[in-house]
């Protein structure tokens, strides 16, 4: 069944202004901070003066590291705790890294709290830093000799690679460069803390409510039923929003000692240099093929960067040897420790740059045997997982590649490089690359209520970033119940109902629908039951009242293929609980295929994008309006990543250098010119009730490889690191 | 940011004897968009700001005028880019306000500030630790080892190279633009090609403005190689970004060859950059595609290139060229 193409539920309230996010709340009483960060990129407070700040009129609070006796760190998403990093600014004097806050001031108004932040003044010991891949200091471990469990975080292997590498007929080998880059969510990270009888409100926009309410009562000591989080809408997540920041407790702290809320929203410049991003990363891929063209043999090599306090592991390798049906792969996976914040996940976190080395490394073996890249990728699709060898739940690759290349006009593009020139000079060339991402699932809970009055509410585990998740759940009860989808109300992102599990890693409909389903269907079965032998084409309203009810309610509970029920415990937590790709019967990604046309200009060089073509194997599409916005976001983001996007590093300092959105260069509307969205729209038969894959990630994996794979078309270069400026191709 | 007093006058008399007795630490304000900006990186901390947004006889421009063209300080940007007279009779001019920032900030901001726009450099607007001498005199220069992909090839010392970041000023030297001031002593009018100091050994010192002087207009004598131009510029994204290299050029074509010609360079140099040396190259010659390159590479003859901006000496000659081109075309149009 093909779900309807309802309007975004709450673009309306979008368009108008009327959308609330957390720096629009203004309690009576609210205060504001700002914090102040270290200057130095490691070592230790010697001195903090806070004199200046603490005189200047209206402030009334400076908090620094000896202020926070009793507090403790809610520790690291990936260790078992709650936060993007286990280092808590202001637990003490140690310095890891240059925009380390070291005070938070707190004053009447944001101006005074903003003049008095940059009066506080720190004397330090420096240590010498290291906040590069190839620096002298970094630390380099392997994943699978570290502490992270296995065999999550083990080497993934199938085959033996490197003997068949040695044998085969035809190799390529290329080390490929990924730079660190960050998310930018438009909404800048914020949050306004306020106590009231001992309890704790917190409004933040983000990914996590349930991380941030039991991060919150580790860091201080409280029962989490005493706090309570919303985020009703997040402007952008992206990943940087998908834990406790540093910065939250320190808000609450602060409002707790003053009696009254605060406010505090990180400027740019500190986000940048104080929360998630995505690491560098250094990648080399060898891949063989037998004489017949058969792809035989990958190795895929990573060093990506994590911080020194903590491990935030690699899963690069578990995208690229499912890439294909290659039978002898090898990954290897190293952490390099910088004295940076600890890095994390920024959309397609390791499957985008993990793509970008391998789908060029493939672009170039196509080349070296003289065969068409789509065709290539055709004849080496996989017919089961290489690394499990269990069956793919559904695998739409050929697909893809097939109507993609209808609908590109791949017929028409002529092989050799620098071949398809115009006559003005201007270089053109056409590239493709496969995309894939995990089909994780994430336990949900949902609860279903429907009134004597004829309203229906939702509520379920799950964060609106804008992705477009109330809308998928709007249809979901609206096709089920056969209500017009603005009837239903929805609850999402608040601690105060049922569990608000980490909406990430495309997971959000698969995890949420699911369980929206099931409990539409239990409210029928119960008012089919209510409604009894009565009279029949009654409305909901209408059986209720003549049972007596004023409302029903019913809950449903959806976890994973293969998980116990006992999962719902660390959901409860606040803690991780997402299972895939792997499943106990099979293996569950969704796919895409990129088709992109480059042109560059004959002198100056500059490297335009004027279409894209992506066709997207997510399962069953249930929101068709989001569902296309999500593939134009993720090919735009992809653009950005392949030809703008940099976060400037330094290594004398550490930090970000251009830490601003007018030198961190995203693409802007002149830089994109058609995208085209299809989908296979076909549902996945094993993962899930509703048939649905993910989403938001694989429509950017595949979009920067197919883009450097164009501009070899176009040049007959080989780049091997991203992004690709005029100064490469001039 | 730290408090400041706000004064808005309604006159420029007022304006001038407001910041006569201001003092050290006084600045005007026009549309805010590099003044607040820096204030918020507390890189500039004013004690008092003296709003001359209220002087409205400084908002109006004329394009029509037989000699010369004339704008206001305080004409917004945006109004003069969508000004047709402009954009049809000297298009590098109007092109140079089309490609400045972003439709908002062309919104705000005023002309005549916006020649006084400060350098991107990210080692000047990031505070401490960067050692900067244009923001703290005498304290080294942190961009000269670091990532100078942003750095000046022309006009730099070793105290600085910073950017001149705008594009007007360099469309403006092209056409031997002149600037208007009143301050106490009275008026003058300065040659916008004289206006910016390169840095020497004060590169806090960014004009030869008097600390009390306010630009009142800006006037452009009428050329014969107005509609032969055009402002060219290469950006890491096609709007709301400075120039990688950018090239204003004029051109006025008689008998098949160049009679006058006018290049001036943005994005490569520490003030609107005027290069004698491809116009020199130009004049006489017919306007191939190769005499082009020649005027190209003749304007980075000079070039002293760092680490990560090297490839500004090729990319700057092909946008020249690229430039050239733009320009014959319009200019051999009847």
């Amino acid at each position: 069944m093909s779900h309807p193409d309802i309007p975004r539920v709450d673009a309306r309230e979008k368009v108008r202004g009327a959308t609330q996010y957390t720096a629009d709340h203004a309690l009576p009483g609210l205060a504001h901070g700002m914090l102040a960060v270290a200057t130095i990129g490691r070592g230790r407070i010697l001195s903090l003066d806070t004199d200046a700040a603490r005189r200047v009129p209206g402030v009334r609070m400076v908090l620094t590291h000896l202020d926070t006796v009793g507090l403790q760190s809610a520790g690291f998403l990936l260790g078992g705790g709650y936060g993007f990093q286990s280092l808590q600014p202001l637990l003490g004097a140690a310095i890891a890294y240059r925009g380390q806050p070291i005070a938070l001031v707190v004053a009447d108004t944001l101006e005074a709290a903003r003049e008095a932040a940059a009066l506080v003044r720190a004397t330090y010991e420096q240590d010498a830093i290291s906040v590069t891949l190839d620096a002298p200091g970094a630390e380099i471990l392997a994943q699978a000799d570290s502490p992270l469990p296995k065999p999550a975080f083990a080497d993934r292997v199938a085959g033996d690679a490197d003997g068949a590498l040695s044998a085969a007929a035809t190799r390529v080998d290329a080390t490929f460069q990924g730079p660190p880059q960050h998310q930018n969510p438009m909404e800048l990270l914020a949050t306004v803390a306020e106590w009231s009888r001992g309890e704790l409100t917190i409004r933040e926009s983000t990914q996590n409510a349930e991380a941030l309410r039991h991060g919150l009562a580790k860091v201080f000591g409280l029962a989490p039923d005493r706090i309570r989080v919303l985020s009703p809408t997040a402007g952008g997540g992206f990943g940087q929003r998908n834990s406790l920041q540093a910065h939250t407790a320190l808000v609450a702290l602060a409002a707790r000692e003053l009696g009254r809320p605060v406010k505090l929203v990180v400027p740019r410049a500190q986000i940048f240099n104080n929360a998630s991003f995505r690491p560098a990363s250094r990648h080399t891929v060898r891949l063989g093929a037998d004489a017949s063209g058969r792809m035989v043999a990958a190795v895929h090599e990573i060093d990506h960067q994590t911080s020194r306090h903590d491990l935030f592991p690699l899963s690069y390798a578990d995208l690229t040897a499912r890439l294909y049906g290659i039978a002898n792969f090898r990954g290897r996976e190293r952490l390099v420790r910088n004295d940076i914040q600890t890095p994390g996940f920024a959309r397609a976190p390791f499957e985008h740059i993990a793509a970008c080395a391998f789908e060029t490394a493939v672009d170039e073996l196509a080349y070296a045997l003289g065969r068409d890249p789509v065709a290539f990728r055709v004849a080496n699709d996989a017919a089961t997982d290489p690394l499990t060898g269990r069956p793919f739940s559904s695998r739409h690759v050929v697909a893809c590649l097939e109507r993609g290349a209808e609908r590109f006009g791949w017929e028409r593009r002529t092989q050799a490089p620098g071949s398809m020139r115009l006559a003005d000079g201007t270089l053109v060339g056409w590239g493709v690359a496969l995309g894939a991402y995990k089909a994780a699932t994430a336990p949900a809970i949902a609860m279903l209520r429907v009134t004597d009055a004829g309203e229906i509410f939702v509520s379920v585990g799950g964060h609106e970033m804008g992705q477009g998740i109330r809308t998928a759940i709007a249809s979901t009860v609206a096709v089920d119940l056969g209500v017009p989808a603005e009837a239903v109300n929805i609850l999402v992102g608040n601690t105060g109902s049922v569990p608000q599990h980490l909406t990430a890693g495309s997971w959000g409909a698969a995890t949420a629908l699911p369980a929206v389903h099931k409990a539409a269907l239990n409210m029928l079965r119960e008012l089919e039951r209510l409604a009894g032998n009565g009279p029949a084409n009654r409305t909901f309203q209408q059986i209720l009242r003549d049972a007596g009810r004023s409302h029903v309610d019913v809950e449903a509970r959806h976890h994973a293929p293969g998980q116990p029920d006992a999962i719902f415990d660390r959901v409860a937590q606040g803690l991780p609980a997402a299972a895939g790709p792997a499943y106990p019967d099979f293996v569950s990604m969704s796919f895409c295929a990129q088709f992109v046309e480059v042109r560059i200009e004959p002198r100056t060089r500059r490297i335009r994008v004027p279409r894209v073509v992506s066709v997207v194997d997510c399962g069953r599409v249930v929101s068709p309006r989001t569902a296309r916005s999500q593939v134009l976001g993720g090919v735009v983001w992809g653009i950005g990543a392949a030809l703008r996007e940099v976060s400037e590093v330094d290594p004398r300092y550490g930090g970000f250098v251009n830490a601003d959105l007018a030198e961190y260069v995203i693409p802007v509307n002149a830089d994109i010119g058609t995208i085209e969205a299809e989908f296979i729209d076909e549902p996945d038969p094993l993962i899930n009730s509703m048939g649905v894959k993910g989403l938001g990630e694989v429509v950017m994996v595949g979009v920067a490889p197919a883009i450097v794979n164009a501009i070899h078309h176009a040049t007959g270069r080989r780049l091997r690191h991203l992004p690709v400026r005029v100064e490469d191709v001039l | 940011m730290q408090s400041f007093t706000y004064i808005r006058p309604s006159t420029p008399a007022e304006a001038i004897a407001a910041m006569a007795g201001g003092g050290p630490g006084t600045r005007f304000l026009a549309g805010g968009t590099t003044l607040y900006d820096l204030m918020k990186l507390g890189v500039e901390g004013p004690l008092r700001v003296i709003d001359i947004t209220r002087l409205d006889a400084l908002a109006r421009f004329d394009t029509s005028g037989p000699h010369e063209l004339v704008f206001g300080a305080l004409a917004r940007m945006s109004d003069v880019a969508a000004d047709r007279r402009l954009k049809e009779d000297y298009p590098a001019l109007s092109e140079a306000m089309w490609k400045a920032a972003s439709q908002q900030l062309r919104n705000m901001a005023r002309v005549g500030g916006n020649l006084l726009q400060r350098t991107r450099c990210a080692y000047f607007r990031g505070g401490a630790p960067f050692a900067c001498n244009k923001r703290e005199p005498g304290s080294g220069c942190a961009a000269r080892d670091g990532m100078d992909r942003g750095n000046a090839l022309l006009g730099a010392s070793d105290a600085c190279a910073a950017v001149y970041p705008g594009d007007w000023a360099v469309a403006l030297v092209a056409f031997d633009a002149v600037v208007d001031t009143l301050s106490p002593r009275g008026e003058r009018s300065i040659p916008l090609a004289e206006l910016h100091r390169e840095p020497g050994s004060t590169p806090e010192v960014e004009t030869t403005l008097a600390p009390d002087e306010l630009i009142v207009r800006i006037r452009v004598p009428r050329s014969g190689a107005g509609r032969g131009s055009t402002y060219h510029k290469i950006r890491d994204r096609e709007s709301y970004a400075f120039a990688l290299t950018s090239a204003a050029v004029a051109v006025r074509l008689s008998a098949g060859v160049v009679a006058e010609a006018r290049v001036a360079l943005g994005g490569v140099a520490t003030r609107p950059w005027r290069s004698p040396e491809a116009e020199n190259v130009l004049l006489g010659q017919p306007l191939t595609e190769d005499v082009a390159q020649s005027a190209g590479q003749a304007a980075f003859a000079a070039a002293s290139p760092g680490v990560h901006n090297a490839f500004k000496v090729e990319l700057g000659a092909q946008t020249i060229t690229d430039a050239l081109m733009i320009a014959r075309q319009r200019a051999e149009q009847p």
